[in-house]
């Protein structure tokens, strides 16, 4: 038999590291902000299991009969109002990667760093910073793009 | 006592009734929230002499902690509380196409900031900060400008990801104690916290709110935000939310996590800062970004500041945010009319003397250079980490000054190019009044402060030892359960 246990903790884990290594690794801006759901998932369930035990029923008094196993009542209740903030920022992110999809026409971050370090500069009246670590072909690319 | 609450109420009321207000009448609209920020400011100025030595617990609803929400006043909580206030009353968005909405978002920020210093509950703060984080965000891309919508975008991701870590932070602190109260996890911290789960939960909280607060691994979003944001909102933003996350740190640090291994942390992470933040500002060449990394730095010093044990440590670092606090708003106003590369700046002090002026002024004070606040401000930073006489405080101390002799070439850089002459460019047009006269009022009351820098120190001394001082929290938070 699994521990119930250790099969929530390791969910919890996994999905925060799940989250973090979508949020490092993923080029596709919509994959990043589900990255920060799965991160947030995570943080929410480790939160619920801080004062989980198993068999602990739910902390209502039913016909003046008082459980003898009560779960604590307090992580669940902090758990459902981080759950609607981050329902929140989820639909704020989604909604700005609309209006960046829109003004850009592409979601890979590397991209719309990049155009968007180009605005930046354009805006100030300067060159782009080019960086060393660039690969020549891009630095090339880019030198025939502003000639 | 209990007006104090209205200090996060009345703004946030205000907020929403705002579109209602509006359709009745635009000019009311336009005028509700700047004379709301000058109540809330007005109850918090009135209430600081009646704090005195001792601090102040608010139990809303009348429910006892830990059971209920508690709000606690210090002189520390008040003075970041009424910064917020009158940090977004200075820097209200007075322009753009879109008021009604610029307006209603600043009222938010000023209420969930002032609630993010007075809260006395881990996961009260964590709801403040989300609030601020989704406030920030859409005043931010206030300019609707491909830029600001890519950057904005980018900054909610880190600050997420941000606000997640803490939460994972919180919820370790809330299995190993089962309370958020700070008074109550004050008391649990050093049987239950001193291991490491509690180390484990203090770095996670400290880059979750470190985001706002502009540190070091955390901070990729401050020169893209500051470049593309409009001038007022990035000066809010460095200069009065950095310090409340800040402020979030140090009460942390005070109450709850006492390892040697957090403060140290918090120490390198703090020199990497100030490495990193003074080196990009003196390669960058763009007024904006410019001052952007140079806040970084600041920060950094902040944070080596507050790693500094016992209350020494929390004056002196007190002493440098409140003088950043001053200091980067005003440096920001300025920005509004010179953003853009910075050889495009000579010949500025032909449009704006007076601009040029407060910017060597504020350059000034910034390096740390003798009469002026900052230098005081550094000295006693100085002086407290060699006072530990530990080699890492010692390499603290030696980044700083290196920081400042950075800070003094890329800043006179820019402040020698106003004075050229050159026929061939157009120099930058002239200031607008409005930011000027902003700008001029926290100069003048860096100069003010100056000439009063003794009662003043007694005073952030006093602040600083109140602060510091952990009992007292428990017990004002919790008479009755004495250690």
């Amino acid at each position: 038999m699994l521990d119930t246990g250790l099969v929530l903790y390791s969910a919890a884990f996994g999905l925060i590291l799940i989250g973090i290594a979508g949020i490092v690794l993923s080029a596709h801006l919509v994959r990043i902000i589900f990255g920060v759901a799965l991160l947030e998932a995570g943080a929410n369930l480790l939160l619920l299991l801080a004062t989980w035990r198993e068999g602990a029923s739910a902390p209502i008094i039913v016909a003046g009969r008082v459980p003898e196993f009560m779960a604590d009542p307090v992580p669940q209740a902090l758990v459902l109002t981080a759950i609607v903030i981050g329902v929140g920022i989820l639909a704020l992110a989604l909604s700005l990667a609309l209006r960046v999809q829109r003004a850009y026409g592409t979601l890979d971050m590397h991209e719309v760093r990049q155009r968007m370090e180009q605005e930046i500069a354009d805006q100030a009246g300067i060159d782009m910073p080019a960086s060393s670590h660039a690969p020549a072909a891009v630095q090339a690319a880019r030198q025939e793009g502003s000639a | 006592m209990n007006q104090l609450a209205l200090l996060v109420a009345l703004p946030l009321i205000t907020a929403f009734l705002l579109p209602v207000i509006n359709r009745v009448s635009t000019f009311a609209a336009r005028w509700t929230g700047p004379l709301v920020l000058v109540i809330t400011s007005a109850i918090g100025i009135s209430f600081w002499p009646q704090l005195g030595d001792s601090a102040v617990a608010i139990e809303l609803g009348g429910f006892r902690p830990p059971l209920g929400i508690t709000l606690y006043a210090d002189k520390m909580a008040l003075l970041f509380a009424l910064a917020t206030s009158i940090g977004t009353l200075l820097l209200w968005p007075s322009r753009g196409e879109d008021k009604l909405r610029q307006s209603t978002l600043a009222l938010i920020l000023a209420g969930s900031g002032s609630g993010l210093a007075l809260s006395g509950d881990l996961f009260n703060i964590y709801v403040f900060y989300e609030l601020v984080a989704v406030v920030s965000y859409g005043l931010i891309a206030a300019r609707s400008t491909a830029g600001s919508f890519a950057a904005t975008v980018r900054y909610l991701i880190v600050s997420s990801f941000g606000a997640a870590l803490a939460l994972t932070g919180i919820a370790l602190v809330y299995q190993a104690t089962g309370t958020l109260n700070l008074a109550q996890l004050s008391q649990l911290a050093p049987t239950h916290l001193n291991n490491l789960q509690g180390l484990a939960a203090f770095v996670l909280m400290l880059i979750g709110f470190g985001v706002k607060a502009e540190l070091f691994p955390v901070n990729t979003w401050v020169p893209e935000v500051y470049a593309t944001a409009p001038t007022r909102i990035s000066g809010l933003l460095a200069g009065v939310v950095s310090k409340l996350a800040l402020l979030i740190i140090v009460r942390l640090l005070v109450l709850i996590f006492h390892q040697p291994e957090a403060l140290t942390v918090m120490l390198v992470l703090g020199i990497l800062g100030v490495v990193t933040g003074e080196l990009a500002a003196w390669r960058a060449r763009d007024f904006n970004r410019m001052i952007a990394f140079s806040s970084i730095g600041q920060l950094g010093i902040m944070f080596i500041a507050f790693s500094i044990p016992g209350e020494a440590g929390v004056f002196a670092g007190l002493a440098v945010a409140l003088h950043h606090l001053v200091v980067k708003p005003a440096m920001f106003l300025l920005a509004e009319r010179w953003q853009g590369s910075l050889a495009n700046l000579a010949g500025a002090a032909r449009t704006s003397p007076l601009g040029a002026a407060l910017f060597i002024l504020l350059a000034l004070s910034l390096i740390g250079v003798p009469p002026l606040p900052g230098f005081w401000a550094k000295l006693l930073v100085m002086i407290n980490l060699v006072a530990q006489e530990n080699s890492l405080y010692m390499l603290g101390a030696w980044v700083i000054m290196g920081g400042a002799a950075l800070e003094a070439n890329y800043l006179f850089r820019v402040a020698s190019s106003f004075y050229h002459r050159t026929d061939e460019q157009t120099p930058p047009a002239a200031h607008r009044p409005g930011d000027l006269a902003t700008a001029s009022l926290l100069g003048a009351g860096l100069v003010a402060s100056a000439f009063l820098i003794m009662p003043l120190a007694d005073e952030i001394e006093g602040v600083a030892s109140q602060a510091a001082d952990k009992n007292h929290y428990v017990q004002t938070v919790n008479p009755e359960q004495l250690p």
